[in-house]
């Protein structure tokens, strides 16, 4: 028999995983069965807990984790930290599966559902889970952000070159390093310095045509 | 009127199939609790009765049984099973039918059921003291065999978490088995192990093929003075399978027949009396036993065992058991032990090295250990 060697190598848990004992979590939900048997299993899993019914309008400083109840007796409250990207990780804890509470839960911006009654198996793999798919998340809309801001630059920078081609009749290379040598001496941006050249000539054309 | 009707509960343990030398074990520790309970005046005057099944290592056969004790013949609490696989198998049962399963069994964690309790090690009452001592006395390359199953992954995965935080350390290889692989098997592990020379072998090889590994291991000419196995599952029952080849390896555990306390000393002598030679007591024997007391205190409190009244006389609950007074947690079902580690020697018993002197407290839900913060726990005896 060939010995298997297609388990993962020891060693490499997930920053997901380690992290749980530094967790700070919020449980909103009523003291109930449920809210009781959310908060025990949190801690035996090690999170740092604190436990708020009906949810706090702010949350306590440095929240990453929010458990929300959203019952039909609380489908119309409304929050400053609902869906942020920059805002905690929140777990619906539903007892319905109406498309009532199901819409209430994509309001919210949930990124997992925990289903009542609530077992203490499972909880472990939501967290988890529902902790690295808004780390991936927030971390592709920044990247996002950065590139729309580079397509944006490049726009801007070509932009400013045709510019500069047709005013001084210079060709495509010349302008370009002309961008870049003023950039230079002026301690900015190639795009800076581009996004100036085209105002400039906008300002310059008012009236032309 | 008093209640004279006799107590029944399930036993279910294998007696047949790969486990079936641990699971026999269990079996008769946890008789031999029963005839002691019974022998003092039973559960005020009930006669504690065990009905036992053969589950043969098997997890559906482990299932069917539970839903068997459970439905007709109707008990409310079960003791049994020793392999992961096997108590996951029973778990959904114990729950739909919210009955009580006692698992007298060391595993890799990471459960919690309001149904069960759970008197074995977690790992960090076993594989962090393992760790810390082969580190330190061998080196932390260490080379990883087991069965191809959820405890040895999870198990690997701790071990290798804790290795690492060691200088020089190296993972150098991660090997597989299957539940029933014979001599044969090891061979090319054997050859492996020959070639990238571990400062030692982690094993979480279980069953009847642990001693096929440390015959392979003594037939290969290895040293265990210079490359020991380490183990959390190879017990004085496996030892009794091997010959002499388990000679000088380790294992962490926190009971080995050699305790020489008097709790320990006079249940040895009772089980001689009761099952002759014929039992191998190891840390899942004593498990079964100190377990099955602990249900019959918490019976004689509330007078049932029906599971409402009888798990809050469990939780919390203290027992003077064989390795040292144990007590059931009430956060998570898990149970305070004492963490010992022992070499193999030339009888087939442990010469225990390192001691607990008090009881470490059980973390089943533990993703990081450290090293060192239980090295205060424990006393050096010998080495």
């Amino acid at each position: 028999m060939e010995p298997d060697s297609d388990h993962a190598k020891p060693g490499l848990t997930s920053a997901q995983l380690k992290n749980l004992r530094q967790l700070r979590v919020v449980v909103c939900h009523p003291d109930d069965a449920d809210g009781q048997q959310l908060i025990q299993q949190l801690r035996r899993i090690g999170c740092h807990v604190q436990a708020f019914w009906p949810p706090l309008p702010q949350l306590p400083e440095l929240t990453e984790v929010v458990f929300l109840a959203v019952r039909p007796d609380s489908i119309s409250m409304s929050f400053d930290w609902f869906g942020g990207d920059e805002g905690p990780t929140i777990i619906a804890v539903v007892n319905y599966e109406n498309p009532t509470i199901v819409e209430t839960v994509l309001r919210v911006g949930a990124k997992a559902t925990l289903p009542s009654p609530v077992r203490s198996f499972g909880l472990l793999s939501v967290l988890v889970v529902a902790r690295q798919v808004h780390s991936d998340l927030k971390q592709q809309k920044r990247q996002l952000r950065k590139l729309g801001g580079k397509v944006l630059g490049v726009r801007r920078v070509e932009e400013a070159k045709n510019i500069l081609m047709r005013s001084r009749g210079i060709s495509e290379t010349v302008a370009y390093n002309l961008l870049r040598d003023q950039a230079m001496s002026k301690r900015l941006s190639v795009e800076e310095v581009a996004l100036a050249i085209v105002s400039a000539n906008e300002i310059m054309s008012i009236g032309k045509q | 009127m008093a209640n004279k009707d006799p107590v029944r509960v399930g036993v279910l343990y294998s007696k047949t199939g790969a486990t079936s030398t641990i699971g026999k074990s269990q079996l008769q520790g946890t008789l031999l609790a029963v005839d002691e309970i019974n022998e003092a005046g039973g559960l005020d005057g009930r006669e504690l009765v065990p009905v036992s099944y053969d589950a043969q290592s098997n997890p559906s056969t482990y299932a069917r049984l539970a839903e068997r004790l459970i439905v007709e013949d109707k008990v409310n609490v079960i003791f049994g099973c020793y392999m992961s696989s096997s108590r996951k198998a029973v778990l959904p049962l114990i729950e739909k039918w919210n009955k009580l399963l006692f698992y007298p069994t060391l595993y890799e964690g990471f459960e919690f059921s309001n149904n069960i309790i759970y008197t074995g090690a977690a790992p960090n009452q076993n594989s962090v003291q393992l760790a810390e001592f082969m580190t330190a006395n061998f080196g932390a390359r260490v080379y990883l065999v087991g069965s191809d199953y959820i405890y040895p992954y999870e198990s690997n995965r701790i071990m290798g978490e804790l290795v690492t935080q060691r200088q020089n350390s190296a993972i150098v290889a991660e090997r597989y088995v299957a539940l029933d692989a014979t001599e044969q098997d090891f061979e090319p592990i054997i050859e492996e192990i020959r070639n990238l020379r571990p400062d030692f072998i982690f094993s979480t090889v279980v069953g009847d093929s642990t001693a096929c590994l440390y015959r392979a291991y003594a037939q290969a000419g290895f040293n265990p003075k210079t490359m020991p196995i380490a183990s959390l599952t190879t017990s004085e029952a496996e030892v009794s399978q091997m010959g002499s080849a388990g000679t000088g390896h380790f294992t962490s555990a926190p009971y080995f027949q050699s305790i020489q306390s008097v709790a320990n000393l006079r249940c040895l002598d009772g089980l001689r009396r009761r099952a002759g030679e014929d039992c191998v007591p190891n840390l899942c024997w004593e498990a079964a036993y100190f377990q099955t007391h602990i249900f019959a205190n918490a019976f004689r409190q509330t007078g049932t065992d029906s599971l409402p009244q009888l798990i809050p006389n469990i939780l919390g609950s203290e027992y003077d058991a064989p390795q040292g007074r144990i007590r059931i947690d009430p956060n998570n079902h898990h149970t305070c032990l004492y963490p010992r580690l022992g070499v193999v020697n030339s009888k087939g018993q442990f010469t225990i090295v390192r001691e607990a002197s008090r009881p470490v407290y059980p973390d089943p839900y533990m993703v990081t250990h450290s090293m060192g913060d239980w090295a205060a726990e424990l006393s050096s005896l010998e080495l």
